[in-house]
């Protein structure tokens, strides 16, 4: 099956921020991944109810993006992060280059996360796994944040995950 | 980009006595490696305890998948290894992704359990976070302002400033220093949603959109160490049973060279004439009715002593007496009626008084209201302020 997908008949997202950045240079460092989210967070929380906490659960969820994007992407290229707003709600683009075999499963992964017995997978594998695999990142992001995560059509070997995170529902 | 310094440091502790081991700060490691000392440090803790083992979680800021599941793993192997103990893992409601997160592991093994820390952070928190109590609230802070506003510029005041107000309770003083000293940014923190759902609209009333307030815990805070020039709690040192803690917050988000400005009462120092004796007696009372419920409201003249010993520098003291003079005197009534409603239709009756000395109790506070509505009389509220600097 193939996830990629456009985007459905819907509200429009206005652009709130994008960071753009050589694959390599990320990838040089592990902290990146923490750094960046704590700074994207921390900006496009400003203006939410509770910014602070706002803030706390949008980093938690975008390191974890970055995180697999780290994990699962390769050197060349430019990995971007682009953030957008509806209402409520937050839409975070991520796009990194991999190899074919990467799109591939991450294809597998983000249906995983609309299957009926994602919750059921994501508890199996707490249970069994010593380590998440980035199969259950996924689906803690779309457990525990209530993320609905997509896949959308970029060029090869780019791949964009979209994660919609309605957060300010949550911490408010 | 910088970001140095942002994050929390991440710190895991085992205290025997309580069996309690404790996660707290960022930790977002790469691989189980880079955590296996913590890993082994709570093996350990299991290996050590009998009956329940508490697992703090509650200052735990951020965990990537990587260190829970690792985490997670050794609680659900000792699930099956020790079916004798139990394990309490006590989250924050401040921090909602950890309930959601650890209440997982609730569904894979009833052996453990999760707490979410939302209420008794400190002794005296029902009584404070009653919004019975709000109206009142914005009636003191309109009596203290008038005296503040000339005394916070000589503790670090000034515009464009980043500041906190740690405890803002219904946000009103954040509203006032900012159309008085428009500092640059102000984030203001309370423990109440209901007084916070207030305060936000408020400002809104006001046209005020640029205050960030927030809910969290003030002896446990998510704000990042070291980033306002000026940080305020007022009233609140003197409710909680640990103000030393609660101070150790205020000194560590503070920037170095920024001060932490602090107001608390010494209730046993209220004072009005006519009726002076009956006044006194009550509050006298007052101070000890406090005191059962673990509150000092004694605290305003100890302010130096907690200052110097939480590590601050140039501290200054000052204080002021609000009275029925100041404006309007019903208003300085209507706060004494509101207190008695308080003190002694509540706390008295909570600590078990008898109606006797709860008639005696009450008969001060509306003394103290008689005095101040009196046209010869004279009521007072002494409140001491004082503020430090954290070292550069």
């Amino acid at each position: 099956m193939d996830v990629a997908e456009k985007a459905p008949a819907e509200a429009t997202f206005e652009p709130l921020l994008q960071i753009e950045m050589e694959m390599g240079t990320f990838l040089s460092n592990w902290h990146h991944c923490d750094q960046l989210s704590t700074f994207i967070a921390r900006i496009i929380s400003h203006n939410r109810t509770d910014p602070v906490r706002h803030s706390n659960f949008f980093s938690s969820a975008l390191n974890e993006l970055l995180e697999v994007s780290f994990r699962g992407g390769s050197p060349d290229g430019q990995i971007g992060c682009a953030v957008y707003r509806h209402g409520r709600t937050e839409r975070v683009k991520l796009t990194f280059p991999c190899l074919s075999r990467q799109r591939q499963f991450f294809s597998e992964a983000v249906s995983n996360t609309r299957r009926e017995d994602a919750l059921a997978r994501y508890l199996d594998s707490i249970s069994t796994g010593l380590t998440p695999s980035r199969d259950v990142v996924l689906l803690d992001l779309a457990i525990n944040f209530d993320a609905q995560i997509r896949l959308e059509n970029s060029a090869p070997p780019s791949i964009t995950l979209v994660v919609d995170l309605p957060l300010e529902g949550i911490v408010s | 980009m910088s970001t140095a310094g942002l994050s929390i440091p991440f710190k895991a502790e085992f205290d025997v006595n309580s069996q309690e081991f404790s996660l707290s700060g960022v930790v977002r490691p790469r691989s189980i490696n880079e955590i296996a000392g913590n890993i082994s440090m709570l093996k350990a803790a299991i290996d050590q305890v009998r009956g329940v083992l508490y697992i703090n979680v509650k200052r735990l800021v951020q965990m990537n998948n990587t260190a829970f599941h690792a985490f997670a793993r050794v609680v659900l192997d000792a699930c099956q290894a020790r079916p004798d103990i139990r394990f309490v893992i006590v989250t924050s409601s401040v921090v909602g992704w950890t309930t959601r997160m650890f209440g997982h592991l609730n569904k894979i093994e009833p052996q453990i359990t999760i707490e979410v820390y939302d209420s008794k952070f400190y002794p005296g928190q029902s009584f404070v976070e009653n919004t019975s109590f709000i109206p009142i609230l914005r009636t003191q802070t309109k009596m203290t302002w008038r005296h503040e506003r000339t005394i916070l510029p000589r503790h670090g005041m000034r515009s464009g400033i980043t500041m906190a107000d740690i405890c803002c309770g219904i946000g009103d003083f954040v509203v006032l220093v900012q159309k008085e000293f428009q500092p640059a940014r102000i984030v203001a923190l309370d423990h109440s949603k209901a007084s916070l759902a207030y305060a936000r609209d408020v400002a809104a009333g006001f046209g005020i959109t640029d205050i960030e307030y927030t809910y969290g815990d003030a002896s446990e805070m998510l704000l990042e160490g070291n980033q306002f020039d000026f940080v305020s709690c007022r009233h609140s040192l003197q409710i909680f049973n640990q103000p030393d803690a609660l101070l150790a917050e205020l000194y560590r988000i503070c920037k170095p060279g920024g001060r932490v400005y602090v107001t608390n009462e010494k209730n046993s120092h209220c004072l009005g004439e006519p009726r002076s004796q009956s006044i006194q007696w009550t509050y006298n009372e007052v101070a000890k009715l406090f005191s059962h419920f673990e509150m000092d409201v004694e605290l305003g003249p100890k302010s130096r002593r907690y200052l110097t010993d939480a590590g601050f520098e140039d501290i200054v003291v000052e204080s002021f007496m609000v009275t029925n003079l100041d404006g309007d005197a019903q208003d300085f009534a209507d706060v004494i009626a509101a207190w008695e409603d308080v003190y002694a239709g509540e706390m008295s009756v909570k600590r078990g008084d008898s109606p006797e000395f709860i008639q005696r109790f009450r008969q001060g506070f509306q003394d103290h209201i008689f005095a101040a509505l009196h046209p010869k009389g004279y009521a007072g509220w002494p409140i001491w302020v004082a503020s430090g600097r954290k070292p550069r």
